[in-house]
């Protein structure tokens, strides 16, 4: 076998992500009979699949607590950074309090706050990962935009 | 629970809490952070190279320049990428480094494709392609971590041993994919026949400082 056209196949961009996937099955191949265990001490922990659902109208979500006044059931890795952590988990906007009122399907809408409730652990013990991940969508809206407005141009 | 400082490889200087997400300063972190930075500054206050091509068997060279518009989107994703990665040097937390990655990538790829050529844009493509099958190691290592460790924090992973090899072969071959293989693009003949010197090399600068960075968390994380 000749190296020299092996190199050559390589240096095409088109076969590079072939070859990436083709390692990466690999991998995960391997990786997937690898045993593992499951850590009960969770971080961040949440109810088991559908054991709310009919019982609070915050169905996967609800973490109790009254807002201002009692905090709700969050843990969080260094309590120390956050003094007022759990304390507005279960705020409700009126429109959603109300929509709340009528449907046990609350929880997983989307309505008046983002993820329909003000869920802390994204916006307050993890809010550097919220920045983050918005921030990916507007840099590519960013450069979408661009390629889109400027298409007519040429060099 | 106390910030664990004393597993963490170098001299602890400092850190910044945003919540459970702390940045912290070592000596290795602070040099990659000011690097970065500086690179950024060089990168905004700097004019783009311009290039003068030979026509062979004709008259007339032909000059190759980076026009304003093309300027201005091109620097802004190369000091998003500079300021990404000097804050990917900073972070402790392993999700957010993911997703620090995963800025980066973009970014990279922001500052080719606004380059209109066809093999540039067809490299940046493939690259994008990377890109997105390599979040799926990169953030599912992350949640195979918590669920074997219940935890993200690296300064807590760095406590005591979670036998967490094939976890970071995982999650290293998610960075390879995210922003460790842009150079390979990044170098092929296609992309440097963009003008534009201090652009392009922003993704080889943030790649390596990243790849770098990655290895020093791999073997804190244990």
């Amino acid at each position: 076998m000749d190296i020299g056209k092996i190199w050559n196949y390589i240096s095409k961009p088109e076969v590079v992500p072939r070859l990436f996937a083709a390692f990466l099955c690999l991998i995960l191949a391997i990786e997937f009979f690898v045993p593992t265990t499951y850590y009960k001490d969770q971080l961040y922990p949440k109810d088991i699949p559908q054991s709310q659902i009919f019982k609070s109208s915050l169905a996967p979500y609800d973490r109790g607590g009254v807002p201002l006044i009692k905090p709700a059931d969050i843990k969080t890795q260094y309590p120390q950074f956050e003094p007022i952590r759990g304390k507005i988990t279960a705020y409700l906007t009126p429109l959603s309090q109300w929509l709340s009122e009528k449907t046990p399907y609350f929880g997983t809408t989307i309505v008046s706050t983002p993820g329909g409730i003000l869920d802390e652990i994204l916006y307050y013990t993890r809010g550097m990962d919220t920045i983050l991940e918005s921030l990916t969508l507007l840099i590519s809206f960013m450069i979408f935009s661009w390629i889109y407005l400027n298409r007519e141009r040429v060099e | 629970m106390s910030l664990n400082i004393d597993s963490i490889a170098g001299v602890f200087y400092g850190y910044i809490p945003f919540g459970d997400i702390v940045f912290y300063f070592t000596e290795f972190s602070l040099i990659g952070f000011i690097i970065a930075l500086f690179f950024t500054l060089v990168v905004y206050l700097t004019k783009p190279e311009k290039q003068l091509e030979f026509q062979i068997g004709d008259f007339g060279d032909k000059l190759n320049y980076v026009s304003l518009e093309e300027l201005k989107i091109r620097r802004l994703m190369a000091i998003v990428c500079g300021i990404c990665t000097a804050f990917a040097m900073l972070t402790g937390d392993l999700f957010d480094y993911a997703l620090f990655l995963a800025v980066i990538g973009i970014a990279n790829m922001g500052i080719v494709s606004a380059v209109k050529k066809e093999g540039v844009l067809s490299a940046a493509f493939y690259y994008g392609i990377i890109a997105m099958i390599s979040t799926l190691p990169l953030f599912g290592a992350s949640a195979l971590i918590l669920a074997k460790t219940g935890t993200l924090s690296i300064l807590e992973l760095a406590k005591n041993s979670h036998d967490l090899l094939f976890q970071k072969i995982i999650y290293a071959v998610g960075m390879v994919g995210e922003t460790g293989i842009a150079p390979f693009y990044a170098a092929k003949a296609e992309m440097f026949r963009a003008p534009g010197a201090p652009y392009i090399l922003m993704i080889h600068l943030s790649s390596l400082l990243i790849i770098v960075r990655t290895v020093e968390i791999m073997l804190n994380v244990h």
